[in-house]
């Protein structure tokens, strides 16, 4: 292994090299000029912008979305600066595929699919677009739109199984996703490559691009340069399966292709030879008599624009070839050789930027070090047969020189470190003068006026601050409220800090490229921002009709995103719906929102007369709604208890709107009579001790009663005891003495048996209990257990555990109090 | 009982003995270090354990007879022949001993080859080697090869312990000789290290967390200044490195001591960190290799079948990792668990299966030794013996008789 392995001897493969070249020398000669190219390879950039300046083609023909060929003059302008990509999307809004509701949640929502196709300041395709436009030629894309892969709705036949959407479209689950190249996936497939790579000892197939073509690459002829990629193409398409070709997309794009460049030719009276063509190199071997017609695409909306992208999001779609492992690193291979340096120039400027990275981490990193690894990557490259160390080398280099053990361990700073190096936070920007939607130019004008645009400009988490009184921070967090409700991604409330104020908020904000197509998106309901917040929110309005909770939440929203006229409307919404709601966990939620829209009422100009109406009917209607909570199934109860939890919270509270505690305990007792569910039995008593109805005596006595009755009713105690502590905070810090004896009685009274049976709802009870009430339910234990010292007992355990503990004590204490007793009576 | 002796203390000889035996171990180095023994391989029959550069001289013969690439000063191979040297693969032709000859170079270092890749490139630069990890991941083993394959010795070795002192490191004096003649040249007995340094050639250094710091400091000198000086001497004569010199020295992670080599020292040592092997095919391709090799030595003609070899690195791999193969959460034993005690284990059944009983290795023999390479001093380690039979092996054992027989001995052996 190691040994530089020649192309044209792989070892064990049955390829005849010298009619491969011949072939491929047909192919270079023939015109169009082809150019192949790996998307993303600096050393490709440079080259085929070579030939095309030094050609002067009429015309350059590129492999990008042929549907977005408008968008060039934009992609070119100077104010582009990339990493960039084109966004296609497609809708069927005449559902001619018939998707909807196969494909889609149902037959109102039309089936979507869209793709990116970034574009980086070295990608082979932009430079080629350059040196195009600087040599006069014209310039289109040809590649299929990505629709025309989406396989129409075919019912099942009778026998047949129903066919898995899979086929819907050329992308992943949610119908979105970066232009696939599968014809690298071919190539590193091919038995070419993988006799190469096992003979080479390449790891992957980066390391392998790396040393065949960009190490060294620059300096090399242009022509023997592309002549050595077209070979290596195609000896890894000969060794490829066709039936493999033909499972996915390349066919069918390679016939558009074919058909878009006689197209332009015909159409512009060209001779082949005053043409260039740019695809990715396995498509240059294209069979050019295929008869077969390319397919068509549906028709249906488009939406193709340029939005900005980032370094980040390249890397992390490496591996699927569409991105690029290190976009930071190859921009400085290419930075450096623009600038003329060499590649000891380029290794010694990334260990530096990594040995950096590091420093701000901590590591102790010395300059001593990156000579060392600098020196050690150089080597470790001719160990593994190449002139020039490739990123692999590097950073196996760092590894070796700069860590000091187990890299899983004491490495990870440093790997960090080297992520960031190679990786980078770039994100780019878009010419103004790409025909923006209006909502999209509101967005951006949004996005300047509230000085937003810093947290965008990297690819990482951004923390903003607000204070709601100051009139800029107010208008920021409608905005930020308002894209969260649309969906658009740029930002994500941290839901501790609105608990405390409502005047406080913090947002975690965070640059995207999905942000720039949702707002796209968004534009069908309206354009302004503000104005498709509010038509979302009536549609939304209209589906919550008879819902209190979802209404109110609505109007909740509404009031955060401060958008006009809710104030006056208010009553006028969310009377309707609580009258009409006969649900106890609706009602439940709906008054909870009410009680913190009263508490936004002063502040956004509400009337409090009309809140405090709708505060008092909807405590109404949820105490008169009670009842059918007592025989909610299990499943439900959760949500239940959380509904009772959150209305008794509203009578304990203390809020200017009074309401009447003793309307909310009547029904809870009554529901405590009538349910079956020992669980919901003690939630409910738990509730009326907490509202002082009754006091912890009395749920002492419903245990103890537990413990004197039949084995089957005590089987149930442990969920009834689970109930009480569920709820259950003042009371239990009131009655806990009382409490603890009786669980002690019942389970003194409990056999073995019913006692494991018990364990897992006792186990759960004392889970739940926190803080102050766990010091409270210990010290009780504790001292009835005769474990004075209370700070015996290590509280950082949960309750249940030293509860159990002392119980499990107990128990062996007894056992082995009566096996004595029994041994020395039986003597 | 026996046999278990004779394997132990096989395996161990030459680490666990006293430091004065270790700088002993210079004898050969003494006398050969810049004539290695390349023709050794076939008078010393009577040796237990031959050095690597013995046991493999002809592939090493044969590395050097077809040498494309240079060598850095004093080494005996270029980079990438040492490379091919330690993870194999090729059949080289060569004239050994007169005659034409087709040789295999065997694989010695299992597992990810970057590793050596790291390891060699280190020691042709200016820094020296530490190789660390676990306990019985093979550290020593590399260290042997790489030393024998860059300069033809491997046993400029100095043996860190706690008693190590910076006389095993620098030199010391034949005192008899230093009472009657006085200080002389003639009368400074050199460690392994001078040795090293005045023939070019790798010093190996195990466990050198063990010593104590104001030796490692020795160490520092001797690394930065590439030279020994010796003040006794009325000229105080510096003893110069010449090129080539270098040091491979290996670390327990299991010790806690990894992390406190002085900071003076830390900077002037590349660190390469040997995982424990990552996946079952390598590690049974160890322990086959390794074991019929050790067999081969003990004469044993012993055959471990390839169900067995499974079954034991199955059990290995899953004790290590806490964890079943079906996702049952195992009770990790103490002991390392490592491919080395894999080998031991297979050799001692071997061994057993030789003198009591047909020969072939049975999933009983495998059990009786697991008992005693997994459990050691420790009861807690019987416990997860135990609960692996009960919990893995039984469900196992209910289709496949060889699990079947190993449960049913392992039984047996914990119920003892
Ligand atoms: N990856 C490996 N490749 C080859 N042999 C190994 C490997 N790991 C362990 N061994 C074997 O295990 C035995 C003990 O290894 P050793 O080098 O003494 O371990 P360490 O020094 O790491 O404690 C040696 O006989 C060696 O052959
Ligand atoms: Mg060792």
């Amino acid at each position: 292994m190691s040994d530089r392995v020649e192309l044209s001897r792989v070892p064990g493969l049955p390829l005849d090299w010298s009619a491969l070249q011949a072939r491929v020398q047909q192919v270079l000669d023939a015109g169009p000029y082809w150019f192949p190219v790996r998307h993303h390879s600096p050393t490709v950039a440079l080259h085929v912008g070579a030939a095309i300046r030094a050609r002067r083609p009429r015309l350059v023909l590129i492999e990008g979305p042929s549907e977005a060929s408008h968008l060039i003059a934009h992609l070119l302008d100077r104010k582009t600066r990339p990493p960039v990509a084109i966004y296609s999307s497609y809708r069927d809004d005449a559902n001619v595929l018939g998707l909807a509701g196969v494909a889609t949640p149902s037959p109102d929502v039309p089936v979507r699919s869209s793709v990116w196709y970034p574009l980086l300041p070295y990608s082979p395709e932009l430079e080629a677009m350059l040196a195009a436009q600087e040599v006069g030629a014209e310039l289109a894309f040809i590649d299929l739109p990505h629709h025309a892969l989406m396989k129409p709705h075919r019912p099942p036949e009778n026998d047949e199984p129903e066919p898995r959407v899979e086929a819907v479209a050329p992308s992943e689950s949610a119908g979105e996703a970066t232009h696939e190249r599968g014809s690298e996936g071919h190539i590193e497939r091919s038995e070419f490559y993988q006799r190469l790579a096992a003979a080479a000892g390449f790891r992957t197939f980066d390391e392998a691009w790396d040393g065949l073509f960009e190490v060294g690459g620059q300096a090399r002829d242009t022509e023997d340069f592309r002549r050595d990629m077209a070979c290596f193409c195609a000896a890894a398409r000969a060794t490829t399966d066709p039936a493999r070709i033909a499972s996915d997309d390349t066919l069918p794009r390679e016939r558009f292709m074919l058909r878009e460049i006689r197209r332009h030719l015909s159409e512009r009276e060209l001779a082949p030879e005053q043409a260039v063509v740019v695809t990715g190199g396995f498509h240059m071997l294209l069979d050019r008599d295929d008869p077969e017609l390319p397919p068509e695409p549906p028709p249906g909306t488009l939406n193709t624009t340029i939005v900005p992208y980032s370094y980040y999001r390249v890397a992390e779609r490496s591996g699927y070839a569409a991105g690029n492992r290190a976009p930071a690193f190859y921009q400085l291979q290419w930075d450096t050789r623009q600038r003329g340096g060499d590649h000891q120039d380029l290794v010694i400027e990334h260990v530096t930027r990594v040995m950096r990275q590091g420093r701000k981490k901590g590591s102790a990193l010395s300059s001593a070090d990156a000579i060392a690894v600098t020196q050690h990557a150089s080597m470790l490259g001719r160990l593994r047969g190449r002139s020039e160390p490739v990123l692999d080398d590097i950073e196996d280099a760092l590894i070796t020189c700069c860590c000091k053990g187990d890299p899983a361990e004491v490495g990870q700073d440093l790997q960090a470190a080297m992520r960031e190096a190679a990786v980078g936070s770039r994100v780019g920007k878009v010419t103004r003068a790409v025909g923006m939607l209006p909502i999209v130019a509101d967005f951006q004008a949004q996005i300047s006026d509230l000085e937003l645009g810093e947290a965008l400009q990297r690819d990482r988490n951004f923390v903003l601050s607000l204070d709601r009184k100051q009139p800029l921070d107010a208008r920021r967090s409608a905005f930020l409220h308002r894209l969260c409700y649309l969906g658009v991604p740029l930002g994500s409330l941290d839901p501790e800090a609105v608990r405390g104020t409502i005047h406080r908020e913090t947002w975690t904000l965070r640059w995207s490229p999905s942000i720039d197509p949702a707002v796209v998106e968004r534009s069908a309901l309206g354009d302004t921002i503000e104005s498709a917040a509010a038509a979302k929110l009536e549609e939304d309005l209209a589906h919550a009709q008879l819902s209190a909770g979802a209404t109110t939440a609505r109007v909740l929203d509404a009031l955060r995103m401060e958008l006009p006229d809710f104030a006056t409307r208010l009553h006028d919404v969310c009377g309707p719906a609580i009258d009409a709601d006969p649900r106890f966990v609706s009602l439940a939620h709906g008054l909870t929102s009410l009680l913190v829209i009263d508490r936004h009422a002063a502040f956004r100009g509400l009337r409090r007369d009309v809140v405090a109406d709708l505060v008092v009917r909807c405590y109404g209607r949820a105490s008169f709604a009670i009842p059918d909570i007592a025989s909610v199934p299990p499943e439900e109860e959760r949500e239940a208890v959380d509904g009772l939890q959150a209305v008794a919270e509203a009578v304990l509270g203390e809020h200017e709107v009074a309401l009447d505690r003793d309307l909310f305990a009547a029904y809870v007792s009554s529901a405590a009579a009538q349910t079956s569910s020992m669980f919901m039995r003690g939630v409910l008593l738990g509730l009326l001790a907490e509202l002082r109805v009754i006091d912890g005596a009395v749920l002492a006595a419903e245990i103890s009663g537990l413990a004197r009755g039949a084995e089957t009713a005590m089987v149930a105690a442990g969920d009834l005891v689970r109930g009480i502590l569920e709820v259950s905070r003042a009371s239990l810090m009131l009655g806990a003495d009382a409490i603890v004896e009786a669980i002690d009685e019942l389970l003194r009274a409990s056999s073995w048996e019913i006692f494991l049976v018990m364990l897992p709802s006792l186990r759960a009870a004392f889970e739940k209990l926190r803080g102050a009430d766990l010091g409270v339910m210990c010290d009780r234990v504790a001292v009835r257990y005769g474990l004075r010292e209370v700070e015996e007992l290590d509280l950082s355990l949960t309750v249940g555990a030293a509860a159990l503990m002392a119980e499990v004590d107990q128990r062996v204490a007894q056992i082995m109090e009566g096996f004595m007793q029994g041994f020395s009576e039986g003597r | 009982m026996a046999t278990k002796k004779t394997s132990k203390s096989t395996k161990k000889s030459g680490t666990k003995a006293s430091p004065d035996a270790e700088v002993g171990t210079e004898q050969e180095a003494g006398a050969g270090a810049s004539e290695p023994a390349s023709e050794g391989a076939s008078s010393d029959g009577e040796v237990l354990r031959q050095p690597a550069e013995v046991a493999h001289a002809d592939q090493l013969e044969a590395l050097r007879q077809n040498e494309s690439d240079t060598a850095p000063a004093s080494w005996w191979l270029s980079p990438r022949s040492v490379l091919t040297y330690i993870v194999g693969g090729k059949t080289l032709t060569a004239t050994i001993r007169g005659k034409q000859t087709e040789v295999e170079i065997t694989r010695k270092f299992f597992g990810d080859d970057t590793v050596v890749e790291r390891a060699i490139v280190t020691l042709a630069s200016e820094r020296a080697l530490l190789l660390v990890g676990e306990p019985g991941t093979g550290k020593s083993w590399l260290s042997e090869h790489l030393a024998a394959a860059i300069c033809g010795n491997s046993c400029l070795t100095i043996q860190g312990t706690a008693g190590t002192t910076e006389e095993h490191i620098k030199y010391s004096w034949n005192v008899a000789r230093v009472i009657a003649e006085g200080y002389t040249l003639a009368n400074l007995v050199p460690s392994p290290t001078m040795n090293a340094m005045r023939s070019g050639a790798l010093l190996r250094f195990e466990e050198i967390t063990r010593c104590v710091p104001d030796v490692q400091d020795a160490l520092v000198s001797v690394l930065s200044d590439k030279a020994i000086a010796v003040p006794e001497l009325p000229s105080s004569p510096l003893i110069w490195a010449k090129p080539g010199f270098n040091v491979i020295a290996t670390a327990n992670s299991r010790d806690q001591g990894v992390n406190e080599l002085s900071a003076a020292l830390k900077r002037r040592f590349n660190y390469v960190h040997i995982p424990i092997i990552g996946d079952q095919r390598t590690e049974q391709s160890v322990v086959r290799q390794r074991t019929s090799e050790l067999m081969q030595r003990y004469g044993l003609q012993a055959k471990v079948a390839p169900p067995v070899l499974d079954l034991l690195t199955t059990v290995f791999r899953e004790l290590r990792q806490g964890k079943s193969k079906e996702g049952i959460g195992l009770k990790q034993p103490g002991t390392t668990m490592s491919t080395a005690e894999a080998i031991g284990c297979a050799l001692d059944a071997a061994l057993h299966a030789r003198y009591f009983g047909d020969g072939t290795v049975r999933p009983a023999d495998i059990a009786r030794n697991l008992t005693g390479s997994v459990v050691k001093e420790d009861l807690g380690d019987l416990a997860s013996l135990r609960e692996y039979a009960t919990l893995v092996g039984k469900k196992r054992g209910a289709k496949d008789p060889v699990w079947k027989e190993l449960c049913d001995a392992l039984e047996v052996a914990l119920r003892q």
